[in-house]
């Protein structure tokens, strides 16, 4: 396949593809539901959020959930941007490491021989089939024991290694092809500039999707700052939310939930759409057939 | 003649410099890795498996503590398993039900991104659009979004009547099949977002087919139901079962899984005979469950290995075979020679 960079879309309009689109469309529009359905839902206002059946629209907008939301972190001791910030350390320093770490061990573990690599996969496979609650108190000990707790790496290491991101990851490095690497070691580098020049550009857009993926589980985790985390100042805005809805349960919850999901979701939406271009490049452009 | 033993086990192949140096820098590249999930992963994974075999104990001073070895019951160690399997009424019937609608969304769900794939793959307009939307429930599914979602009920199809559907399935089915066909349909959107993933990792394996191949077998005459079952399936193999089991770990690790509720309702209740010991031996049955179903799928989908590697390996076999008996023979005649004090002629 010849090179075709970030032109995927064909310039002109083919009879042949009305069929296609006839049955994208409907789904298409499916799959963007969600996401109108929240947007929409954070808006309503309280008899809109009780009318049954649920209407889908809003049909008075109101900004009242979000006022609503905002009292009640007035009333609280702690800035919200404290809890703001928390998180966004906290993500930004999770999804580097995790990625760095998945990106180098995946290339190991597909690319270069060594003693007990398979031993290795097998374990990761096993993780990925573990309930991840169910390691909680374990974890907690460990933490208690390195003596992390009310640090930021105890919302940070627990969740650095993630084995599912290492197992999409690993697929993707598979498919680099082995001749692209022995050229560049004829050419003279070594194992870390291989690593950083050509497997790395290569499987970008797997790395992309790792990043949403592991930006989902970070910034949505709660248990980190439930069961690690004493100092409450330490504890990240996924919580906070989590305890704002909590605190306002009723009635009148349901709106500040509303809001408080609308604003979670949010810089969801924001790295997709920044990673969404690489994620789509998929690996056409491999570089060898 | 002393040393002849130690030369024969020099037949041996030792690793030479070059490939140890390419092993150490493999580990060099995996340590932190390896560290980060042993102290988070697997350590805690296996304590676990010795909490539910050993059982804890909870005191006011240590708060959770495992049973010392000296005072483990060795008879009695599957108590909690035996516990959570006959005793338990909510865990077997929600594993069951696990079991049954995994095994059935499951291929449901690749069948759908496949095709999902091998559409977004034609030359249509707006393709970038369409690989954006159909890639969005991603950032949905996992999260507590997804729970906001189906308390509002957005995840059924409200759009198309699925009660007269269900009642027409339920009406030719028995009831033991038609359950888990009926309630396909009532989460048929929750099946659609889980496919995110799935659609991308079969678009880039399309990607990789070189599409000579399908210019070879049309000027041969192949329709295009051919080239498809001989061409693009072949190449979409492996990533079926990748996506397979991609699919049921996403399904089974998502915090709207009843059985994961089940699992973190056990570890806080504290009461006696529910603990966190209990949960352990949920957790290790739930995930031995999976790895069965996972097992399943593998056999189904299994690439059949070249011939040419099962070839190498028999002839690997073969030449071990041989010097083992090789070195049986060296080793016969060294105790021989010595048993027999024959001069070693030199």
């Amino acid at each position: 396949m010849a090179y075709r960079g970030r032109h995927i879309n064909p310039q002109r309009f083919e009879r042949g593809q009305i069929k296609i689109l006839l049955i994208l469309l409907p789904l298409a529009l499916f799959m963007a539901l969600p996401i109108v359905f929240i947007i929409n839902h954070a808006f309503k206002p309280m008899e809109e959020l009780f009318a049954f059946p649920p209407s889908f629209f809003v049909r008075n907008p109101t900004a009242d959930n979000f006022t609503k939301l905002l009292k009640f972190s007035r009333s609280a001791g702690i800035p919200l941007t404290r809890y703001l910030f928390n998180s966004l350390l906290v993500t930004l320093l999770t999804v580097a490491l995790s990625l760095l770490l998945t990106t180098c061990a995946s290339f190991a573990f597909s690319k270069i021989k060594f003693r007990g690599r398979n031993l290795m996969l097998q374990i990761n496979q096993i993780a990925i089939m573990f309930v991840a609650t169910a390691v909680l108190i374990p974890r907690y000990m460990v933490i208690a024991n390195i003596g992390m707790i009310d640090s930021v790496f105890a919302h940070v290491l627990p969740l650095v290694a993630m084995p599912v991101a290492l197992f999409l990851v690993k697929q993707f490095v598979d498919q680099v092809p082995d001749s692209l690497i022995e050229a560049a070691h004829l050419d003279g580098a070594n194992d870390f500039q291989v690593y950083w020049r050509i497997v790395l550009p290569i499987i970008k857009p797997a790395i992309a999707t790792a990043m949403v993926l592991v930006f989902q589980q970070v910034w949505t985790n709660m248990e980190t700052s439930n069961y690690f985390i004493n100092d409450e100042s330490r504890k990240t805005l996924t919580f906070y939310m989590n305890t704002l809805v909590n605190a306002s349960n009723g009635v009148a919850g349901q709106g500040v939930s509303a809001a408080a999901t609308l604003i979670m979701f949010i810089p969801n939406l924001i790295l997709f759409i920044i990673c969404q271009r690489s994620v789509m490049n998929t690996m056409a452009t491999s570089g060898i057939k | 003649m002393r040393n002849r033993p130690a030369k024969v086990n020099k037949i041996r192949v030792k690793r030479g410099k070059l490939e140890k140096r390419e092993a150490m820098m493999g580990v060099l590249f995996c340590v932190p890795w390896i560290i980060g999930a042993a102290v988070f992963l697997v350590y805690p994974i296996f304590t676990s498996l010795y909490y539910s075999l050993a059982g804890v104990t909870v005191d006011s001073v240590n708060g959770i503590m495992a049973t010392p070895l000296n005072q483990i019951q060795w008879n009695n160690l599957q108590e909690k398993y035996v516990q959570v399997i006959s005793h338990d009424q909510n865990f077997l019937p929600a594993l069951l039900d696990y079991l049954v609608s995994t095994l059935v969304s499951v291929p449901v769900i690749v069948v759908f991104s496949m095709i999902i794939a091998m559409m977004l793959n034609q030359k249509i307009r707006g393709k970038g659009f369409f690989r954006m939307i159909f890639f969005l429930p991603v950032i949905i599914v996992s999260g507590p979004l997804l729970s906001l979602l189906s308390e509002s009920s957005a995840n059924t199809l409200s759009v198309v009547d699925t009660q007269t559907i269900t009642g027409a399935i339920g009406s030719f089915l028995p009831p033991a099949l038609a359950t888990p066909v009926t309630s396909l349909f009532t989460n048929m959107v929750t099946i659609l977002w889980y496919s995110g993933v799935p659609i991308l990792i079969f678009i880039s394996a399309l990607q990789k087919i070189d599409t000579s191949q399908y210019e070879a077998a049309y000027v041969d005459g192949a329709s295009a139901w051919e080239m498809f079952w001989k061409i693009t399936l072949p190449a979409l193999k492996p990533m079926i079962l990748l996506n397979c089991v991609y699919t049921i770990v996403f399904i089974s690790s998502n915090d709207q899984n009843s059985i994961i509720g089940l699992i973190k309702q056990a570890m806080i209740s504290g009461t006696d005979e529910k603990g966190y010991d209990y949960a352990a031996a949920m957790a290790w049955i739930y995930a031995i469950v999976e790895v069965l179903l996972v097992g399943i799928f593998a056999l189904i989908f299994m690439t059949r290995r070249d011939k040419y590697e099962k070839q190498g390996k028999k002839i690997d076999r073969q030449m071990r075979r041989e010097r083992r008996k090789v070195l049986h023979i060296q080793r016969r005649q060294a105790r021989h020679a010595k048993r027999y004090h024959r001069p070693t002629v030199r």
